[in-house]
This record gives structure tokens, C-alpha cells and sequence, in this order.
């Protein structure tokens, strides 16, 4: 199972990427690279446990007799949705700033050098608070269930 | 001239702004924020004064596809409760700052206080329906905080629980009224929620309501709501609960303010309602609760008390005063208005005055306070015989008014109308008993038994001072408070034109004759007070299961038995349960939905289905069989994660990759979750009790059901076109949202609103687990 882990996780992760970026034009987009996400950690939970992205991959100790709710883990995770609430809501009063209505999107072209022409649309904002949303949120259920 | 907006928002939001400040304030200044609040009310007031002789609706627009905008509507009548509510709010501000010295929570008190002035200053000029029944609901709640101010108090807890039932209970009668209101007027071609375009085109709106046959449910949605806000008969009750509430509170929001918004509401929809069914249902129900009012304020044994049953009273007389047909009507309405605010909000701040210096408010162990509190006692004479309705008091006028109206409806009417002059009368006897009652706290014999009285501080002086001034100046010159607003607060109530004579009669006609019984019967009755007070305590006592609040306290218990039994079937802690309950009133509300649309259940289509799709989709009902034999936890999620990707390929298939990806990551998380949580599990079902199987075999059948008829519904047409909200989003999503995956631009563009709703809920399930697990680890169980 770790090992099945190690390996997968990883591509994963990449795949999970590729799908949020890609989401605009293909099939994709933040909540399925969000849910891709929480499947990888999760899959690590499950291989490994709770605290070993801390202790194992962070080298950070952890303080077992904490309460799950102030757990340094959770509490990123907690963060990490607040933050994708406010990158969502925020996208959308850009829109109000600019007198559209709210959370409307533009987009534009962008030329990068190695990728060539790049189309660049003000919803990937969106799309991330989205991707943070679920990420946060869920792996904070999975966290705190888990670990009862 | 047109009212100023920027001046007018000032005006209301001024309050809301000092009440969220309040709080902070108070731990810096301590209990001198209630001067703050002076303030602010000083400056709302002087902001409303600079609108004075402008008439006329302005407005910034909110949601204009719905036609609900920041509109405010200035015209006499407006302008006299705008007035009122400020002007007396800033007197209640400075007589508070002292009354309520060392008081707890006073910062929580200011807040409700100015947020309270705040809804009523909005309720004044609010002229968009949908605003209107907002501060109409925020003077509800305002008014539920201040009379629960002593929250640890029983009886305090129940008075408040029991204005909330009742005002916010007439408020929904409302809000139904004003979406009635908001259809015909649609229907009529005026914008739907605009109440000033609505009172321009009265005749076209009425049309409209009549030609639904919604008229007659319109008036008495909105004579309920107004019923429920002004105490009238029969839901009075709650009124003299509302007295529990510190005095400043009393003398503001239950004689001078809030209770004045259903009367201001009523004289408002006047020129739209008018017409006989008006007048049977106002003008009657004003007249039994002026009445009633007046009869229990006799029988009151507390000096808050009878100054709470004698507003009943009055706010009857201004209601019944609206609902005459005469132009008599909106005159003495209008005029009462102002009168009873001023002598009722003195008299409360009096009876604050004598509790807190006597230290009762029992009247039998009050008398000859005179000597004691001279100046007090001098207030409490204007202020009194102004409610009495003796000459030359203001009261008197107003009064006289609504009498001429009353004689001039009996005559043209005729029949049972003569009625209304003779309640009239004989509630206006009642009113000099109670008025004469409450003068006599000075005058009378001083009781043995009370201690010494000390001298009131000026501070607490100066606030009733200044209203009973104001008394004796409508009193001495009634042209110039007429002239200045009631006038033309009569005529915004009219129909025909206005003109309002205040003075002394001049010579003998029905109506002074009428004034003439009322004062002489008054007099010679007050000599037997206490004889007529304990036969009306015993026709009262007589009477107790007929009494509102007797059967307000059934129906309370009766509704709390039944949602206790209603709660252990639904919120039992079973989680089996909760998702019955939720998939069954879900399948139920969905079907009702179905069933409310006119159109049949679509026919099935015999469409091409191609062999792969049938092939996953057999695998898939074979799958689902399979979970309901399957003997443990393992195997039966594992057949349920068959199930999900064969219809994860049933999406590949029709062509919805989105969909398919979506489906195979949630499945995987799926399983991932149950291995989480495996070894809690019960390795096997158990047995299966029969009741409950059928139960849930019941339920899975509805769904099924529900979500096949949903499936018929959506592709109701057959055919496998696109539709037209479809080819729009294909034909758009590349030039408007800048990408080639139609759903996502959907996502992400034109319904990203609803996908940033979804996220809320993710966002609410995390923290509820979190919290429930917080609280669990707290020891916070059942």
C-alpha cells in the first residue's frame, strides 16, 4: 500500500494540475482538480497517517495531546479555504471595481516565450479560490474524521 | 420642491451607523454613550427638519430587474412620524442618559435603542414595498431585545417572546400583502414594488387587485399587520407585557413610535383601500379596541399598565379615525398623531419618574405626590387633561375631529353607523376616568405608608418638560403645528381636501354635544372610581378564558407539545432517519412541483439507444441489486464503486467527459473515505427487522420514481436537439468567457455565482464538523 502510494501520489498530483490548468479548454477545471487533490492526500492518510506530512516530509514535531481542531494541519487547511473564499468573492468584486456585474469574466492573450501563445482568462482567479475552497474544506473533514 | 436623497439616507443610516459603533463607545466612554445617541438623534432630526415643505419620491437604484430600489418618499405625513420618531428619540436619549445610570448592558441597550430609531426613521420614508417591510420587521426585532433588556427575568423572556410572535406573526401578513400588492400593480403596468408609483395610480392598481379577487385578502392582510403593530383588539395583549422594558423604552418605542407604524401604514394605503369595506373593517376595529383600551386601562392596578391599555386606546381612536370615509377622518387621524405622542411619550416619562423616585408603580399606594414632585406634577396636567380630552387642551381638538367624523358617518350612512358615535362617546367616558386616575397620583389623599419622595433630578425633568411644552403650545396655538405639517400630513392620508379648524366650538352641534357627555359623565363617574373599577375587575376576572392572552398561552402550549412530539419522530439522532426525512420532503416537494404545472407526464420517446450504452448501463442495475444482497460493508461499497463507474462510463458514452471525470474522481474519494473509517464499521448488517426495511424500501421506490419523472420532465420535447439556453452557451462561451469547455465557462462565468455558492457549502460542512467535534471534545453532549 505505501509503496502503491509513493508512486502514485505524485502523478497524481501532477495530473490533478494539469486538469485545474487545462479546465478552461478541456475537461477540467478547480473542482475536479480540487477533488484529484484531496484524493492524493488522502491516499497518504490512508498509506501512512495523519501527522506524517508533519513529521515525515516537513521534519516538524507534532504534539499529540493537541486538540484535532487547533492541529497545525487542520488549522492550514482552515487557512487554505478562508483564503480560497476570499480569492472567489474577491475575483468577483474586481468585476464590480471595474463596473461589470459582479463576477463577471474577461480574458486576454498572452505570448510566453517556450509556450507560445498563452490565453490567459481572469476566471483562473476564480477557478483557484474554487480549487482552495474544496481542497481546504474537504481535507478538513477528511482530517478531523480521521483522526477520531 | 424635491426632497434631497443623499440627506434623506443620512438620515436613516445615520442610526444603523451609531449603532454599530455604540458597543465600541460604550467601553470607551462608559454609560455617557446614551448622550452619543442624543446626538445622532439630534442630527437625524435636524437632517428630516431640512426636508420640511418638500414633497416628492427619489431614489438610487438596487435591483432594477426586480424593480426594488432605495426609494424615498417625502410628503406631510412622512415628514410628521419621520419627525416624531427622531425628535422624541433624542428626548429618550437624554432622559435615558440618567434614568438608566449604573444600569448592566447598557451598551447592548443604546445599540437596539438607535438601531430601533434607525427602522422607524426607514419605515417613515421608505417608499419601496420591499424596504418598507424590512425596517417594518427591524422595529420588530429592535423592539424584541429592548423588552427583554433584564435577560435573566422570566417574565421578561416571555413578554418579549410574545411581541415577537405577535408583531413579526402580523409582519408576514404583510409581507403576503405586499407581494399581492406587488402582483397587481405589476399587472397595472406600474413598477411592482414601488409604493409611491403604486399611490399615484391608485385607481389602475385597485383595478388590477380587484380583477384577481385579491382586494378584499389585500385590506385585511394589511389591516392584520397593522392590527399586530398597533395592539389592536384582539391582539392588544402584548402591549402591556411590553412594559417590562425600562421606561425610556415604554415612553419611545410602545406609546410614541413603534406602535404608531401600523396606524402610519393604514393612513398610508388609505387613498388605495378606500371604499365601504374599508370602513366596516377599520373604523369598526378602531372603535372596539378604543374601547376595550379604555375599559382595562380603568381596571389597570399599575401606573405603566394603564398608560399601556389607555395607548391601545388612542392608537384604536387614530385607526378607527382613518378608517371614516369623511374628510374628518385623516384629519383627526393626522392630528392625534402628533397629540398622542407628545402627552403619551411625557406621561410614560413621568411614571418613570414616579417608580423611580417613590419606588412603586402600584396605584393605590400612590397619592398627593404634589408637595413631592411639584414640577413633575405640573407636567403630568398638561399632559393629562390633554389625554383626557378636555378644552382647551390639545387632545381636545383631535378629538373633536374624530367625533364631527363619526356624526357626519352616522348621519350619511345611517342605521347601524350610529353606533360609531355612541362607542365613540362611551369609550371617550372611560378615557377621563383614567386620565383623571393618573392626575390623581398628585392630587389625591397622600397614602400613610409612603416614605419620603425625593425631588426628581432635573435631568430627568427636563426631557417630559420639554414634551409637555410642546402640549400646551399645540394646545394654545393648534394653527401652528397644523399649518407646519399635520396638514399636510392629513391631506397625504385624503382623498378630498383638507382643512383642519382646531379651536373652542362656537355653537351647539352633535359632535360638542357629544364632547359635552363625555366630560360631564366623566366628572360624575370619577367620584365613583372605585366602585366602577371593581365591577369591571369582576366582569374582567368573569371573563378569563375569553381573554387573548389566555388563549395566546394555548396555542403556545399546544404548538410546543406538538413540535416536541414532531421533533423526536423527525430529529431523533439517528442519522438513518434525517436522510429519510430529507430524500422523502425532497421526492415530495419535487413532485408537488410537477403535479402544480399544467402540463401531463411526458410520454416516453422510443429514441435509438446504442448497444454500449445499453451493455453499462444493465451492468449498472445489476450492480445495484447486488449492493441490496450484499452481506457486508466490503462488498457492498465495493458494488456501489461497480455502480458509479459504470455510470462514469455511461458519461463517456453520451459524450459528457466533464461529467465522466467528475464522477470517477468523486467515486475514488469515495472509496478512499470508507476505507478511512472501515474498521468503526460493523463487520455485518445484522438482521433486518421488517417494519424498517419496508420503510426504506418505501423510500428508495419514491426516489427512484421522483428522479425517473425528472428525467421525462427535463427532455420533455424528445428530440435530441439542442435547446436554445444550450446552442447560447456553445455559441457564446468561446467569444464572451474565453474557452472552449462550455461547462466550465459556465462554471466559472455565467453561473459562477452559483458554483461560489457551492463552495459555501463545502466551506459550512467543514466547519461543522469541526464544530461539532470542538464541542463533542468540550463535554458540550447531550
Amino acid at each position: 500500500m505505501r509503496t502503491t502510494a509513493r508512486v502514485v501520489v505524485p502523478i497524481i498530483l501532477v495530473v490533478a494540475t494539469s486538469l485545474f490548468l487545462q479546465g478552461h479548454n478541456l475537461p477540467g477545471g478547480g473542482f475536479i482538480g480540487g477533488v484529484l487533490t484531496v484524493a492524493a492526500f488522502t491516499l497518504v492518510y490512508v498509506a501512512y497517517s495523519l501527522d506524517y506530512l508533519e513529521v515525515g516530509v516537513l521534519d516538524r514535531e507534532v504534539d499529540y495531546e493537541q486538540h484535532i481542531g487547533e492541529h497545525r494541519t487542520v488549522a492550514a487547511y482552515r487557512r487554505l479555504f478562508m483564503f480560497g473564499l476570499a480569492l472567489t468573492v474577491a475575483s468577483g468584486l474586481v468585476a464590480v471595481a471595474l463596473g461589470e456585474p459582479f463576477l463577471s469574466q474577461s480574458y486576454t492573450y498572452v505570448h510566453l516565450p517556450l509556450f507560445g501563445e498563452i490565453e490567459v482568462a481572469s476566471a483562473i482567479v476564480f477557478d483557484t479560490g474554487i480549487f482552495c475552497v474544496v481542497v481546504g474544506g474537504l481535507l478538513t473533514i477528511f482530517s478531523v474524521v480521521g483522526a477520531e | 420642491m424635491e426632497p434631497e436623497l443623499w440627506v434623506l439616507a443620512t438620515a436613516v443610516a445615520l442610526p444603523f451607523v451609531a449603532a454599530v459603533l455604540t458597543p465600541f463607545l460604550y467601553r470607551v466612554v462608559g454609560e455617557r454613550v446614551g448622550y452619543f445617541g442624543a446626538v445622532v438623534a439630534a442630527v437625524s432630526f435636524g437632517l428630516v427638519l431640512t426636508q420640511a415643505g418638500t414633497e416628492g419620491t427619489v431614489s438610487a437604484s438596487w435591483i432594477p430587474s426586480l424593480d426594488i430600489a432605495v426609494r424615498f418618499h417625502v410628503d406631510g405625513l412622512a415628514l410628521l412620524f419621520g419627525l416624531l420618531a427622531s425628535g422624541i428619540g433624542f428626548l429618550i436619549f437624554a432622559y435615558a442618559g440618567s434614568y438608566m445610570h449604573g444600569m448592566p448592558s447598557l451598551g447592548r441597550f443604546y445599540m437596539a435603542l438607535l438601531a430601533f430609531m434607525g427602522s422607524i426613521l426607514g419605515v417613515a420614508f421608505a417608499a419601496d414595498l420591499v424596504f418598507l417591510f424590512l425596517f417594518w420587521e427591524l422595529t420588530s426585532v429592535t423592539s424584541f431585545v429592548l423588552i427583554g433588556y433584564h435577560t435573566g427575568d422570566a417574565e421578561s423572556q416571555y413578554s418579549a417572546r410574545m411581541a415577537m410572535v405577535i408583531t413579526v406573526g402580523g409582519g408576514l401578513c404583510l409581507l403576503v400583502a405586499v407581494l399581492m400588492l406587488a402582483v397587481a400593480a405589476e399587472g397595472a403596468g406600474v413598477g411592482a414594488f414601488d409604493l409611491a408609483a403604486i399611490l399615484e395610480n391608485t385607481d389602475a392598481v385597485r383595478l388590477a387587485l380587484e380583477g384577481n379577487g385579491l382586494f378584499v385578502p389585500a385590506l385585511v392582510l394589511v389591516t392584520v399587520a397593522a392590527a399586530a403593530k398597533s395592539a389592536q383588539v384582539p391582539l392588544y395583549f402584548w402591549l402591556p407585557g411590553a412594559m417590562v422594558a425600562p421606561t425610556p423604552v415604554s415612553a419611545f418605542l410602545h406609546s410614541a413610535t413603534m406602535v404608531k407604524v401600523g396606524v402610519y401604514a393604514l393612513a398610508r394605503v388609505r387613498p388605495l383601500f378606500h371604499g365601504p369595506e374599508w370602513m366596516v373593517l377599520v373604523a369598526t376595529l378602531g372603535m372596539v379596541t378604543m374601547t376595550v383600551g379604555a375599559v382595562l386601562a380603568v381596571v389597570a392596578d399599575d401606573i405603566k399598565e394603564l398608560l399601556a391599555y389607555s395607548t391601545a386606546s388612542h392608537l384604536g381612536l387614530m385607526i378607527a379615525a382613518f378608517g371614516f370615509r369623511t374628510h374628518y377622518g385623516p384629519e383627526a387621524g393626522a392630528f392625534h398623531l402628533l397629540n398622542h405622542a407628545l402627552f403619551k411619550a411625557a406621561l410614560f416619562l413621568v411614571a418613570g419618574i414616579v417608580a423611580h423616585e417613590a419606588g412603586t408603580r402600584r396605584i393605590e399606594k400612590l397619592g398627593g405626590l404634589w408637595r413631592d414632585l411639584p414640577v413633575t406634577a405640573a407636567i403630568t396636567a398638561v399632559a393629562a387633561l390633554s389625554m383626557a380630552g378636555l378644552p382647551p387642551f390639545s387632545g381636545f381638538y383631535s378629538k373633536e375631529i374624530l367625533f364631527e367624523a363619526a356624526w357626519e358617518t352616522a348621519q350619511s350612512v345611517g342605521g347601524l353607523a350610529w353606533l360609531y358615535p355612541a362607542t365613540a362617546v362611551f369609550a371617550s367616558i372611560f378615557t377621563v376616568l383614567y386620565s383623571l386616575r393618573f392626575l390623581w397620583l398628585f392630587l389625591g389623599d397622600r397614602p400613610d405608608e409612603l416614605g419620603a419622595v425625593p425631588r426628581a433630578p432635573t435631568a430627568l425633568a427636563v426631557s417630559p418638560g420639554i414634551l409637555a411644552v410642546g402640549v400646551a403650545v399645540v394646545s394654545l396655538v393648534p394653527e401652528l403645528a397644523i399649518g407646519f405639517v399635520v396638514d399636510d400630513a392629513a391631506s397625504a392620508a385624503a382623498l378630498e381636501p383638507v382643512e383642519i379648524h382646531a379651536g373652542l366650538p362656537t355653537h351647539l352641534s352633535g359632535p360638542v354635544v357629544m364632547s359635552m357627555i363625555t366630560i360631564v359623565v366623566g366628572f360624575v363617574t370619577f367620584r365613583y372610581y372605585g366602585e366602577t373599577k371593581e365591577a369591571l375587575g369582576r366582569i374582567r376576572a368573569g371573563t378569563g378564558p375569553l381573554h387573548p392572552t389566555t388563549i395566546y398561552d394555548q396555542v403556545l402550549s399546544v404548538t410546543e407539545r406538538a413540535s416536541t412530539l414532531l421533533a423526536a419522530r423527525v430529529h431523533n439522532g439517528l442519522i438513518r432517519s434525517y436522510v429519510w426525512w430529507l430524500l422523502g420532503a425532497t421526492c415530495a416537494l419535487a413532485v408537488a412541483g410537477y403535479a402544480s404545472t399544467t402540463a401531463g407526464i411526458p410520454a416516453l420517446s422510443g429514441g435509438e439507444t446504442p448497444v454500449a450504452m445499453g451493455l453499462v448501463l444493465g451492468v449498472a442495475v445489476f450492480a445495484a441489486v447486488a449492493i441490496t444482497v450484499a452481506e457486508s460493508h466490503v462488498t457492498g461499497v465495493l458494488t456501489l464503486g461497480i455502480l458509479g463507474f459504470m455510470i462514469a462510463i455511461f458519461y463517456i458514452v453520451a459524450s459528457g467527459p466533464d461529467l465522466a471525470l467528475t464522477q470517477l474522481v468523486v467515486e475514488t474519494l469515495l472509496l478512499l473515505i470508507f476505507l478511512l473509517v472501515i474498521e468503526e464499521l460493523p463487520a455485518f448488517y445484522g438482521e433486518l427487522e421488517l417494519g424498517r426495511t419496508l420503510k426504506d424500501a418505501t423510500l428508495s421506490v419514491v426516489v427512484g420514481a421522483t428522479a425517473s419523472l425528472s428525467v421525462l420532465y427535463a427532455a420533455r420535447d424528445g428530440s435530441n436537439a439542442v435547446t436554445e439556453t444550450a446552442s447560447y452557451f456553445v455559441d457564446n462561451a468561446v467569444k464572451e468567457g474565453g474557452g472552449t469547455n462550455v461547462v466550465n465557462v459556465i462554471l466559472t462565468d455565467y453561473r459562477a455565482f452559483d458554483t461560489l455558492g457551492e463552495s459555501i457549502v463545502i466551506l459550512l460542512a467543514a466547519l461543522s464538523v469541526l464544530v461539532l467535534l470542538t464541542m463533542r471534545d468540550r463535554g458540550e453532549t447531550r
